[in-house]
């Protein structure tokens, strides 16, 4: 079983959730969703994120019933388990876009408590796909992109969040730069030195199995990084 | 809240409070490998030169990069065309990236990207 028909199929498993109002997939599937023919040729994570407004938690909460193919974790109840190894597991985490990007905090909850990060303040709805008759929204690829550039990458992991971020970079528009800039400019100096920082980490990065090689977007990078140097006067 | 998210949110929080301290440092010390990053960064390709040589392009008008002067040794970093590159028979390609050959450069001539999207 490939990566894809696992990823296809968590998502079939997954539609009552990923059908509930205003729910999005977020994280790392966004960019193998995107692909073509969903081709989900980016193995960066064996779960799928599915952020959830906190004003629409409740919605999302007596949907649970319905997830028949998966349990919650017993330590990480934001975390639902699949009862097949033929799935990825489910990660639902909270969107509140009054929050700070810099912070955090647990939506308090005894069936589905949420750990609400502040860089996802920055993602917003886009695109509707449907995926083999379930319909689920994805992020703008600009707040996606900026979520991914603004959150402290460290180690391995980081390293692969970035790649990510990278896969969104590829698939974005002009328009979607020009929303990168806008977003950018609306954040506060230190979040935009994280930014630029982790665009130059990003650019200095060598090619890993399965991810997309950072060496042929290089350019790419190097022209966001100066657009946003030449859009903010503390870089200069 | 449960133990695990209690230790990601305090994961968290210790990776805010070190990110504030390097934005704090970022016009000192500490900045100087962001600032190296971002030379680099902007660099579609980097030579390993003789300091001989580069000065020769400073001495030629090409603005060294501060950050050079901020390393211990310090070393020179100057961005050329790849024309003028290409006249230095010295000069031996490395791969753009935090490397041991990078950083132990005693000077780095950087070509840079054109400006505009995609140019490679």
């Amino acid at each position: 079983m490939t990566f894809r028909d696992r990823l296809i199929a968590t998502i079939r498993a997954a539609r009552p959730v990923l059908e509930s109002p205003g729910v999005l997939v977020v994280g790392s599937e966004v960019p193998n969703l995107l692909e073509e023919g969903t081709a989900a040729t980016l193995v960066v994570s064996q779960d799928l994120d599915i952020g959830v407004p906190v004003s629409q938690h409740r919605p999302v909460r007596d949907r649970l019933e319905a997830l028949e193919e998966f349990e919650p974790s017993a330590d990480e109840p934001s975390v639902w388990t699949p009862r097949s190894p033929g799935l990825l597991e489910l990660n639902f985490v909270g969107i509140d876009p009054a929050q700070d990007p810099a912070e955090a905090y647990v939506y308090e909850d005894d069936r589905l408590p949420l750990l609400v990060f502040g860089a996802l303040s920055l993602v917003s709805r886009g695109a509707e796909i449907e995926i083999e008759g379930t319909r689920l929204a994805l992020p703008r690829p600009a707040g996606l992109l900026l979520e991914k550039l603004v959150t402290d990458r460290t180690g391995e992991k980081g390293e692969r969040d970035l790649l990510v971020a990278l896969a969104v970079l590829s698939v974005s528009t002009p328009a979607d730069l020009d929303e990168v800039e806008v977003l950018y400019r609306g954040l506060r100096p230190d979040l935009r030195h994280v930014v630029r920082s982790n665009l130059t980490i990003l650019s200095l990065l060598a090619s890993r199995p399965g991810m997309p090689d950072p060496g042929p977007r290089r350019a790419d990078v190097a022209d966001l990084l100066r657009r946003l140097t030449a859009a903010d006067p503390e870089a200069r | 809240m449960t133990p695990a998210q209690e230790r990601r949110l305090r994961e968290m929080r210790s990776r805010v409070l070190v990110r504030s301290y390097e934005y704090r440092q970022r016009r000192h010390a500490r900045g100087a490998w962001y600032r190296l990053r971002q030379a680099l960064a902007l660099a579609k390709e980097a030579y390993l030169v003789p300091r001989s040589e580069a000065e020769k392009l400073v001495a030629e008008g090409h603005r060294p990069e501060p950050v050079g002067g901020e390393l211990e040794p310090s070393r020179i970093i100057v961005f050329v065309p790849a024309a003028r590159v290409a006249r230095i028979a010295a000069a031996r390609p490395v791969a753009v990236r935090l490397s041991a050959e990078v950083l132990g450069a005693e000077a780095l001539a950087l070509v840079p990207f054109p400006p505009g999207p995609g140019n490679a």
